[in-house]
């Protein structure tokens, strides 16, 4: 009976590429009345439950259906694993990767009506170099260093003057004698250790208006002198002791546990850090600072990005309801409503978020320059993941791993870098 | 003897060779879903380990061997191997020496032995991955090993922050999680021996360790060789614990090339290179699945 088993194994090999290739085609064509979006979000809690509540507003006034969804810590797995089959939703949000990452896959929208009332503060980030924008952002990240304003008045720190490195330096050395964790840092969740990176490597390459790396970075030539100086303040902070005993295997959520209920002073998280905070401690008095520069010649400075930002698939079957979806979302009552629940100012001119206890620190640094994400703006895709690993070497105190770090970080520069 | 009978001028299939056909037709539904989601995402799997695709983009170059002249001298790469062969080997050794005690245990007859065995193979059934975040919860600082440490005036100790503690660690929790299929297999395999040796072995005067080493031991010898040959596959592919007890860290110390290969194509956005290692664990985990499997079937041979 060997005589089938080549037979049935080419018709079964054959029926199965044959299936796979009908299978993996584009879906059908397009049919009239109602039709149903899908729409992906990398947001969760409060703000995924709004986006839910838009969508279903939506659906009832136009008959067309959405079928939302929030898949949390792995929506960006999942993404990268739609846009590998090029089979994504109708629409879905970028969180700061519109023009690096998925412009590929979305649809220009600078013909749509809102387009002109985008807030200047968040254009450039949006914007690729022919001029072309993504997405609609509903708000704008502005983000600093969040801190416990007790443990900093108990530790006798005035964050007004923590202008440069230095002065924070001091400041952690005061909040660490008066037996607080100065900087909390869940390393577990890896991501928290790229965040020092990404927050103090502007003070480093970008901010200094006399001296920075802006255009070397641009045209792909990373300073790994400079890295190295950058990695060397983490491993000085590591040294003296102001991060958390247990930074390389605590989570993000004890980073909120420990600021929150003063067991810690400083984090680097962005203004979403505040709403879960205070879920730990609803009494707690949480602010924003900015970030110190390298040196008494520069000026502090925040960081501003894309935070809520929806496109629309460029090959969606639906197209047309994707777009009325989309010019509904930014109506003004409704990006009100999700820039407050962020507590950020909203990403469209002449619209006013109400940002709570947070609009303080609006006003008060409402001078202070704003940059880009450093990793978003100025390193190529995919060097998040090596700032990460890179980091937690020089937490753990490995031998050479801050010459390490400035040696891979060129490397992997080096061979991610695309004009 | 010739296999068709001859009907007139024409040939006609004979009774067992239309039982064989029936029999191959009901393997095309198994073979077809083999083919699209095994064959076909291996073949292409090697396609793209000699591109620099970034695991989502429509566009990328052929790079050729690139990929794995780097896999060679990666210093990532060299040390979740290491990782993996002290995951598979490890996990082995402990999972079967535990399992071969606990079978020739509760073989014996008395009240609790099925109590005993429910218990021992409990942790099988919990899901590895939710074994990593309880277990996580043990060894995180303020865990329960540190109220042991505590207990003994010891000061704590940040368990997962040392990546050879953390590989240890976990090797040890795969090993105790899956020591209950070890038993399981070694029970089937002793209950399976006729007791008429151990009768002619007593009456020789053959007790102890020397029954279990000439007697036991060699008509073990199939459960052996299935038991070592599940243990060292699950091993060597372990995933879920690390992802949940670690995520591969501290920095890439506790990474298995099964979590390299994800972190590689997910978070480093190399698709291509993690397409490369992904093909280099697959030949490992392969030719060592094909030497256990010789070597210990040779031994079955031998003991037989």
């Amino acid at each position: 009976m060997k005589k089938f088993i080549v037979p049935f194994c080419a018709a079964a090999a054959l029926a199965a590429v044959t299936i796979g290739i009908t299978g993996c085609g584009k879906q059908g064509k397009k049919k009239t009345g109602p039709v149903t979006l899908s729409f992906y979000s990398n947001m969760t809690d409060v703000q995924a439950d709004l986006q839910q509540t838009l969508s279903n507003e939506w659906s009832a006034a136009t008959g067309n259906k959405v079928e939302f969804s929030a898949p949390g810590a792995s929506y960006e797995e999942l993404l990268k694993t739609k846009m590998a089959a090029n089979e994504l939703p109708d629409l879905f949000t970028t969180h700061g990767w519109s023009v690096m990452r998925y412009s590929e896959y979305l649809m220009p929208v600078n013909d749509l009506p809102w387009a002109a009332d985008i807030n200047p503060q968040i254009k450039p980030v949006i914007t690729d170099k022919n001029g072309k924008m993504y997405v609609l952002p509903m708000d704008v990240d502005i983000a600093g260093i969040v801190y416990n304003a007790d443990v900093l008045k108990n530790a006798g720190v005035d964050v007004d003057s923590i202008k440069t490195w230095s002065d924070f330096d001091k400041a952690c050395a005061a909040i660490k004698a008066s037996g607080v964790v100065p900087i909390h840092m869940g390393g577990k969740d890896n991501w928290t250790i790229g965040q020092f990176f990404d927050w103090a490597a502007p003070s480093f390459f970008v901010t200094n208006t006399a001296a920075n790396e802006r255009d070397n970075l641009k045209n792909g030539k990373f300073n790994a002198q400079l890295w190295e100086q950058l990695s060397q303040l983490l491993a000085d902070f590591v040294a003296k002791g102001y991060f958390n005993r247990d930074v390389l295997t605590a989570d993000y959520l004890s980073d909120q546990q420990a600021i929150a209920s003063g067991k810690a002073a400083f984090g680097f998280y962005g203004n979403y850090f505040y709403n879960s905070a205070m879920q730990y401690n609803k009494d707690a008095r949480l602010g924003m600072m900015p970030i110190p520069s390298r040196s008494s010649d520069d000026e502090p400075s925040l960081i501003s990005g894309e935070r809520t930002a929806i496109g629309v698939w460029k090959d969606s079957l639906h197209k047309q309801e994707a777009v009325e979806f989309l010019n509904f979302l930014a109506k003004s009552e409704n990006v009100k409503r999700v820039a407050s629940l962020s507590g950020t100012p909203a990403g469209l001119v002449g619209v006013t978020a109400e940002m709570g206890t947070l609009k303080q620190y609006y006003d008060k640094y409402a001078a202070v320059k704003t940059y880009p994400y450093f990793d978003r703006e100025y390193l190529p895709s995919g060097m998040w993941d090596v700032m990460c690993s890179t980091g937690a070497d020089i937490l753990a105190g490995k031998p050479n791993a801050v010459k390490n770090a400035a040696k891979v970080m060129e490397q992997n520069f080096n061979d991610k870098y695309t004009k | 003897m010739n296999s068709f009978r001859k009907v007139g001028m024409k040939k006609q299939l004979s009774f067992k060779q239309q039982e064989d056909l029936v029999m191959y037709l009901f393997t095309i539904p198994a073979l077809i879903l083999f083919v699209m989601f095994v064959i076909i995402p291996f073949v292409r799997g090697i396609f793209l380990s000699a591109t620099n695709w970034n695991g989502y983009s429509q566009h990328f170059k052929i790079t050729g061997i690139k990929n794995y002249v780097r896999l060679c001298t990666d210093p990532n790469v060299l040390r979740a191997l290491g990782n993996t062969l002290i995951y598979g080997c490890g996990s082995t050794l402990l999972q079967n020496v535990a399992g071969l005690l606990f079978a020739l245990y509760l073989n014996k007859n008395f009240v609790g032995r099925t109590l005993g065995r429910t218990v021992i193979y409990l942790p099988v059934m919990i899901a590895p991955l939710i074994m990593g975040y309880v277990m996580y919860f043990f060894f995180t600082l303020g865990g329960a090993m540190n109220d042991v440490r505590a207990f003994f005036s010891q000061a704590p100790l940040d368990w997962l922050s040392d990546g050879k503690r953390a590989v240890a660690i976990m090797t040890l929790i795969n090993s105790w999680q899956f020591a209950g299929i070890s038993m399981v297999i070694y029970l089937a395999g002793l209950q399976g021996i006729p007791t008429m040796y151990y009768e002619a072995a007593e009456m020789d005067g053959v007790y102890g360790w020397k029954l279990f080493t000439c007697v036991t031991l060699p008509l073990l010898a199939p459960a052996v060789t299935s038991s070592i040959v599940i243990n060292l596959i699950g091993g060597l592919k372990l995933f879920d614990i690390i992802m949940a007890l670690t995520g591969g860290g501290p920095g890439y110390d506790s990474h298995s090339l099964s979590t390299l290969v994800n972190r590689t194509y997910f978070g480093s956005e190399n698709g291509g290179y993690a397409s490369a290692v992904g093909l280099f664990a697959f030949v490992l985990i392969g030719v060592i699945s094909y030497f256990a499997t010789t070597t210990l079937n040779r031994y079955q041979e031998a003991m037989s």
